[in-house]
């Protein structure tokens, strides 16, 4: 009696989840399907977003919105190639410095007006406005007229043409291979007539583009309330309903709302919380690793003792055990061991990295004129080393590591922990800060970003240095101009290879590692991958409402006391992604 | 009198003046780039020379200071700037956030009711919670609920608000879902459920600070002979306690709790970062995290202001209960 009392409760329960009774097909396995249309997505950022006008947010949190409501000339396809988005197609002039779009017929803004090559000229010279607060106007420096413009000498962006309503032209003072890049940038997306001419404050709070959604409600710290833009030009996209954004919220509570099917998707888990779900087998092989287009690491001030003698900073590339710093956290950190992440270029067999070699370390220390030796522990270089780290980072605990590996071969640490500002101000004053945290992001995928802001010799400056290492090579510079002006693909990697192994030999930096995002979404939500460019893409996904129902139901039929863990998982058996592999 | 309460005015402006001061030369002194952090890290220099020159942060410090306070408070002509806000006859500017871009007077005008609003529900909750506690407390002293209050009252003063915050989030939001686990809500209704963890995480501190308070009172007040009086004429012990007892012990709590706001107001910065409360407390931390200037002097203001006209209150009210003071 009692057996069969448990069979029917547990018959019982397999049909409130669905799982075999064909109510609804298992769960994270109908990606293959024709996609829904409906539904709202729940997500949520831990910071706030400080606004959305597509001139002057530039952060992370901001970029991954103004995705889904502007949309640009060009843009990125699902592999990350560069593809036209308003525009019909691309043409470039055979000595690279013309580019033509020719515009899409019917793309209309989200106040219904048509958008036409007037509107893209208006928007890119808004962007580009004296004044304008655009964080990074400088990349668009070799559009011809820039410097007039932008300095307030000129009234029109003259390297900006109108050919007829439906096609632009760009003209480029010389060939530059980033520049479709920074076209795909929403800083010069085309923004609906509100916004005016000339950059103002109020745009930011009630943002107008011609993306797939609309912004309907923009509370700071609370909120973004995205619909979907029903004459938006791809027909039947996007998919969803809407989006609800929610902004500031910690990361316990993303993990919390997650678990009780209040958030779709989330990416920004505590440490513990992504070890808790990768652990966890009812999540096994949920999710994906965002790619990483981070490189982390050391600096060193080439201009500053001891970093100043080439083999010391050798030294120290070859003392660090990457794999070591990887192990503290593992799946968000990875060891790296080049300047530019493998998801641009990936390196082959031979591709010049920096090692862990600790004898040559030692041999470094001794060509460098601070022999050290490790029975002892006499010798190596006899002062104490300031290490800037940032608080409360992954920077900090870095640093940690590095003391005691660095102590092998008689560099002694100190370190100093800081927050973010000053640490930007004491690194980027000349002769201030001899060593630390050294870290970049692309500002857009392209090798280019990995080099020319941080390592070149144009980017030192006595204050407000962008190059902490105050690292100057004449045979870098002239490989990274050369790699600038080439429109030649294979010759642009082989002249970044050139570059990577100057960095080997050279040593500003020592790289380490690449931090990376687990990303996490319900089984009901289908069309999403972690982007290889753009963060938090979720333009394509869509919802399975009857999966999203039996989800819900399981939830609240108490299986969540059982094991909450279970609750997203019923009735799928087989993984999705796996999370094995790490962030790429 | 009249001589009294102008060098009493005269100084409270002072104090906020020299507030305001402090805090604009400390924040402008530090080796830190409004600039650099309004273009992100990875700005190239021009571009942050730029921001810089549209902010006017290139120019020296004492002309800034001039500026803004020149700009602070400025009498008519009648203005539209939407940064301005109208006090009467004087327009009150602090400013546009760097980072968020919106006039200051409009952030704090957002703010504040959110703030006010858990602050005065954790005022509730922790004179509602002190009181009783330290009433029953004083009754059974010696007793299980004696040092069971005064065990739970240690533990209380000792926990941090976020901690206390984040297993309040845990019980009642995550696990019995009898209240959201954050956000604000929008009908007022919403906005009293959702206020009702951070306020308690807010309250719980000052509830167990209360009850040692009043219990303690309330056992000095209990061996009192008008209490030995009031028992030998065979009043009930309930009245005992609530007419004659309690009503002597709240003097003290009152008196605490006015000066106890500025403590709420601490404890709000943590407690709305958890609960996503989109009060001062939250708007102070992105401020201060972001070097968002004009916001953290907007915040300065508000506060000082605050506190400097609670203090003239409390001194007026002095000059009225106490004759000598008047004659001063």
């Amino acid at each position: 009696m009692r057996s069969i009392r448990t069979k029917i409760e547990l018959l019982a329960a397999l049909a409130a989840l669905g799982c075999s009774t064909g109510v609804a097909p298992p769960i994270g396995e109908n990606r293959d399907g024709p996609p829904q249309r409906g539904g709202v997505l729940r997500t949520a950022f831990f910071t706030d977003v400080r606004g959305l006008d597509a001139a002057t947010a530039f952060d992370t949190a901001a970029s991954a919105i103004e995705s889904l409501v502007y949309d640009g000339l060009v843009t990125y396809d699902d592999a990350g190639k560069l593809v036209p988005q308003v525009a019909e197609r691309i043409d470039v002039s055979p000595d690279g410095k013309r580019y033509s779009f020719p515009l899409r017929r019917g793309v209309s803004f989200h106040d219904g007006a048509e958008l036409t090559a007037a509107d893209v000229k208006r928007s890119i010279e808004r962007a580009l406005h004296v004044k304008t607060p655009c964080p990074v106007p400088s990349y668009y420096e070799r559009i011809v007229g820039f410097s007039a413009y932008h300095d307030g000498k000129a009234d029109d962006l003259t390297g900006v043409k109108l050919d007829g309503d439906y096609q632009i032209t760009i003209e480029l003072t010389e060939p530059d291979a980033t520049f479709l890049h920074i076209m795909a940038l929403p800083i010069v997306a085309p923004v609906c007539k509100s916004a005016g001419k000339v950059w103002e404050r109020t745009f930011a709070s009630k943002p107008c583009g011609a993306g797939p959604f609309k912004v309907t409600r923009y509370e700071n710290g609370q909120i973004i309330k995205l619909v979907r833009h029903d004459g938006y030009w791809d027909k039947g996209k996007p998919y969803l309903d809407g989006i609800d954004w929610f902004l500031s919220m910690q990361s316990f509570t993303q993990r919390f709302k997650f678990e009780q099917g209040d958030l779709d998707y989330i990416r920004e888990l505590s440490e513990a919380d992504s070890l808790l779900y990768r652990t966890t087998p009812a999540w096994r092989g949920r999710g994906a690793w965002e790619p990483s287009l981070t490189t982390g690491g050391a600096f060193m001030n080439t201009e500053m003792a001891p970093f100043d003698n080439r083999h010391v900073r050798r030294a120290v590339s070859y003392a660090i055990d990457r794999e070591q710093l990887a192990s503290v956290r593992p799946g968000h950190v990875r060891a790296h061991a080049k300047m530019v992440p493998n998801v641009l270029i990936a390196p082959e067999p031979g591709y010049p990295q920096q090692t862990f070699d600790y004898a040559r370390a030692l041999e470094e220390m001794r060509l460098g004129g601070y022999p050290y030796d490790p029975k002892t522990g006499q010798g190596g270089y006899p002062k104490e080393i300031p290490y800037l780290a940032i608080l409360d980072s992954y920077a900090q605990t870095a640093a940690e590591i590095y003391q005691q590996q660095l102590a092998k071969i008689g560099i002694r640490l100190k370190i100093q922990v800081v927050g973010w500002p000053t640490f930007l101000a004491k690194t980027s004053r000349r002769k201030t800060a001899q060593m630390g945290f050294a870290g970049w992001h692309a500002d857009f995928p392209d090798a280019s970003t990995f080099f020319e802001p941080i390592l070149a010799t144009k980017s030192i400056q006595d204050e407000e240095s962008q190059n902490a290492a105050f690292f100057s090579n004449r045979q870098l510079d002239d490989v990274l101009d050369r790699a600038r002006r080439s429109t030649d693909e294979a010759e642009r990697k082989r002249l970044y290879r050139e570059a990577e192994d100057i960095v080997v030999q050279e040593a500003p930096w020592a790289t380490s590692y690449t931090y990376s995002y687990l990303e996490l979404w319900q089984p009901y939500l289908h069309g999403y991958r972690p982007h290889p460019v753009l963060s938090q893409h979720v333009r394509h996904a869509w919802i399975d409402g009857g999966q999203k129902k039996v989800a819900a139901r399981g939830c609240s039929r108490g299986l969540r006391a059982l094991d909450r863990f279970t609750c997203p998982e019923r009735g799928a058996g087989r993984s999705t992604l796996a999370l094995a592999g790490g962030p790429r | 009198m009249l001589a009294y309460l102008g060098r009493r005015l005269l100084w409270s402006l002072f104090t906020v003046w020299a507030v305001v001061t402090l805090t604009f030369f400390i924040y402008n002194v530090l080796p830190e780039d409004p600039a650099r952090v309004i273009a992100g890290p990875q700005a190239r220099p021009a571009d942050v020379a730029r921001i810089r020159t549209q902010l006017g942060l290139d120019q020296p410090v004492h002309v800034r200071y001039g500026r803004y306070m020149s700009n602070l408070v400025r009498p008519p002509p009648e203005t539209k700037d939407d940064a301005v806000w109208k006090l009467g006859p004087v327009r009150i500017d602090l400013g546009v956030s760097y980072l968020k871009r919106k006039p200051v007077t409009q952030l704090l005008a957002k703010a504040l009711p959110p703030t006010l609003l858990v602050g005065f529900l954790a005022l509730v909750i922790e004179v509602a919670i002190g009181a009783a506690a330290g009433v029953l407390a004083a009754m059974k002293r010696h007793g299980v609920l004696d040092y069971g209050t005064v065990g739970l009252t240690l533990v209380g003063i000792s926990a941090p608000t976020f901690l206390t915050g984040l297993l309040l989030q845990h019980f009642f939001a995550r696990e019995l879902k009898l209240f959201p686990l954050d956000g604000y809500g929008q009908t007022s209704a919403e906005q009293l459920h959702s206020a009702f963890l951070p306020a308690l995480t807010l309250g719980l501190y000052g509830a167990a600070y209360y009850t040692r308070l009043v219990r303690d009172e309330m056992i000095t007040l209990l061996k009192e002979d008008y209490i030995r009086t009031a028992r030998a004429k065979g009043q009930r012990e309930w009245l005992v306690i609530v007419r004659h007892a309690l009503r002597n012990a709240l003097m003290p709590l009152v008196t605490v709790v006015g000066l106890s706001m500025g403590g709420l107001v601490g404890g709000a910065i943590v407690t709305e970062k958890i609960f996503r409360w989109p009060g001062i407390g939250s708007l102070s931390v992105d401020a201060i995290v972001e070097r968002d200037g004009p916001v953290i002097m907007g915040v300065v203001i508000l506060f000082s202001t605050v506190v400097v006209a609670a203090n003239f209150l409390v001194d007026l009210s002095y000059a009225v209960l106490d004759p000598r003071i008047r004659k001063r």
